[in-house]
């Protein structure tokens, strides 16, 4: 099988690059920590314009119909930018999943309208402790009593939880969650939650990929003007090696992020799997590569005052988020020893 | 409303050039090309015209075959069809080659207005656009931030900057306008705007279809870059090294005044 992007996809992924780098810069990263919503006043929409928010949606509802394939590229430039908006809550797993399980009258009154960025949507599954974004959505994906529930923010109390990601507004729900419409139940219910997990975890992989990049291009940037002993740190090999394995780490990974795409789009009966490949993966070539930019920058990657910890929290957050590396590595681990789905190629 | 737009791709301006062996032209290769950005605000006016009072709006532009990434750009930003100005004997124009080309491409439009940057970012020569209004007969308002079309679609009034100050000018429409920063902020190139662009009409022109064979390109100019000269190095900095934060403000203010002559 040949595997490549196409102009459009390409396309697609310069554009939102240019538009987020002008619209999402480390200023607005960095007044996301302190504002009231922890998002970039006025992006929201503007990525709903771009047709971004919609690329799952289906045709009939506003959105674009198209695949996981299409979205993993923008996926990589959100994180690249650490693009503080619940982008993979809303427009990766919450729109497909209530496009795919809802009943029509729910696709009805929230899709079309989350395709343009008026309302944003956000998920809570059963076995994640926080909420994402929950204050400034307006339905929240909820699963209670072995059913998929849909309820509006207003009927939810919720308390505000601390992340190490300080533009990452995570919320646990204290009551409410029984309330709403449900979306489904029973088996259809455990498949929703199952595709969800799948859906947000690669779309987290992806953003690890491009948080991983923008993070070693800061520090590649950096070795080459902080100077020691005369010269350029870069200049010194023990840096080069860091910044190779770093390097070599994103780009073992990446093609495992695309290869879970690719079959999330087929739904390709292990597909599961391979997004569990690709989440291990990213999520630990991106801490690595944190690790590495931290040390390469030495005592200026601890300062707040410095952008790296910006991306490097996200880091550090997203490697925990929809299931950290231990969890991916079980599920593999069940489908090699117990013969769960072909893990390989 | 018929409108056009002429748009020129240019090395984009974080792209380090060389200059080549010759040393009259730069090396091509590894550059990263884009739309000139003030050919963006152009677009984007266009467009904006087009969403007011309605029509078309059609992309010129003149290059060889890599130009056709920059024309989809505009096509992905909402332009409906373009004309690509292709062919060996364009190459190597001046100013007044390629303002004939680009006039004469635009009379098979017969456009209402005409939107151009005021400068491209690698000539800076600012001369397409004006020769390009003279040659087609257009009236025109460079260098402008601000525009306003009648309803009619007969006249409109344009703002332009100046030096230190502005000027409003008002026009009979057919005319060129070239725009400058401040006249509007380009939107981006949106997915469905991207997957709609392939399926756009972009035709090809060959100098012999427009009635001008030996008369474009190289063949064309009447002048001819013979040097491009590199920018002179920048100088190390001083360090002003000084007892007090006072003696050092004391020798900073002398060295402005007496070897950089600035106060």
């Amino acid at each position: 099988m040949r595997f490549a992007f196409t102009d459009d996809q390409l396309g697609f992924r310069d554009s939102l690059r240019d538009m987020l780098a002008n619209e999402c810069p480390p200023g607005a990263l960095r007044a996301c920590w302190t504002n009231d919503t922890g998002r970039v006043p006025g992006l929201w929409r503007k990525l709903g314009d771009l047709g971004l928010l919609g690329i799952s949606a289906s045709e009939e509802q506003g959105g674009l119909g198209l695949a996981e394939v299409d979205m993993v590229l923008p996926l990589e430039e959100a994180g690249r930018a650490a693009l503080p908006e619940p982008l993979v809550e809303h427009a990766a797993v919450a729109i497909p999943i209530v496009e795919a399980f809802a009943p029509a009258v729910l696709r009805e009154r929230w899709v079309p309208r989350a395709v343009t960025g008026e309302v944003t949507l956000t998920i809570a599954l059963d076995d994640a402790p926080f909420v994402l974004g929950a204050d400034s959505a307006d339905l929240v994906l909820v699963w209670s009593g072995g059913a998929l529930r849909a309820v509006e923010r207003s009927e939810l109390t919720l308390a505000r939880c601390r992340s190490v990601d300080g533009a990452r507004r995570l919320f646990s729900i204290v009551s409410g969650m029984g309330g709403g419409e449900s979306i489904c139940d029973g088996e259809r219910a455990i498949e929703a939650a199952r595709d969800a997990l799948d859906r947000g975890a690669l779309a987290a992989a992806a953003q690890l990929l491009g948080l991983g990049a923008a993070v070693l291009d800061l520090t590649v940037g950096y070795v080459k003007v902080r100077e020691q002993f005369g010269k350029p740190i870069g200049s010194f090999q023990a840096i080069k090696h860091h910044l190779a394995n770093a390097l070599t780490a994103l780009e073992m990974a990446r093609p495992l992020v695309y290869r879970a795409a690719a079959s999330m789009a087929a739904r390709d009966a292990s597909r599961s799997i391979h997004v569990s490949i690709a989440k291990a993966r990213a999520s630990t070539a991106a801490q690595q590569v944190a690790r590495i930019a931290l040390q390469c920058h030495g005592a200026i990657g601890y300062s707040t005052e410095y952008d790296l910890h910006l991306w490097m929290k996200r880091i550090w957050a997203l490697a925990a988020a929809w299931g950290d590396p231990a969890r991916h590595r079980a599920r593999i681990a069940a489908a090699v020893l117990e013969g769960e789905g072909q893990v390989y190629p | 409303m018929k409108i056009a737009v002429i748009i020129k791709q240019t090395p984009d301006t974080e792209t380090v050039v060389k200059i080549n062996d010759a040393g009259n032209d730069i090396v091509g290769t590894g550059v990263k090309y884009v739309m000139s950005p003030y050919c963006e605000f152009a677009v984007e006016e266009a467009l904006r015209t087009k969403e007011k009072l309605g029509g078309e709006v059609v992309v010129v532009s003149l290059g060889p075959d890599r130009v056709l990434e920059t024309i989809r750009t505009a096509l992905a930003m909402g332009c409906d069809r373009a004309i690509h100005l292709k062919d060996p004997a364009y190459e190597g124009g001046d100013g007044q080659a390629t303002a004939k080309a680009l006039a004469a491409a635009l009379k098979t439009v017969s456009p209402d207005i005409v939107f151009a940057g005021k400068q491209a970012i690698d000539g800076d020569q600012s001369q397409v656009a004006v020769r390009v209004a003279e040659l087609a007969g257009l009236a025109q308002a460079t260098i402008v931030t601000a525009l306003e079309i009648a309803a009619d679609g007969k006249t409109a009034k344009a703002t332009r900057r100046s030096e230190g100050g502005g000027e409003v000018v008002e026009l009979k429409l057919p005319a060129l306008i070239s725009c400058e920063k401040g006249l509007n902020e380009p939107r981006y190139a949106s997915l469905p705007g991207i997957m709609k662009a392939k399926k756009k009409e972009v035709k090809e022109l060959k100098p012999a279809e427009l009635g001008l064979e030996g008369q474009v390109g190289a063949a064309g100019a009447k002048a001819k870059r013979v040097k491009l000269l590199p920018l002179a190095e920048r100088k190390a900095g001083r360090r002003i090294e000084a007892e007090t934060p006072e003696a050092a403000a004391a020798e900073l203010v002398r060295l402005l005044r007496e070897e950089a002559k600035v106060l």
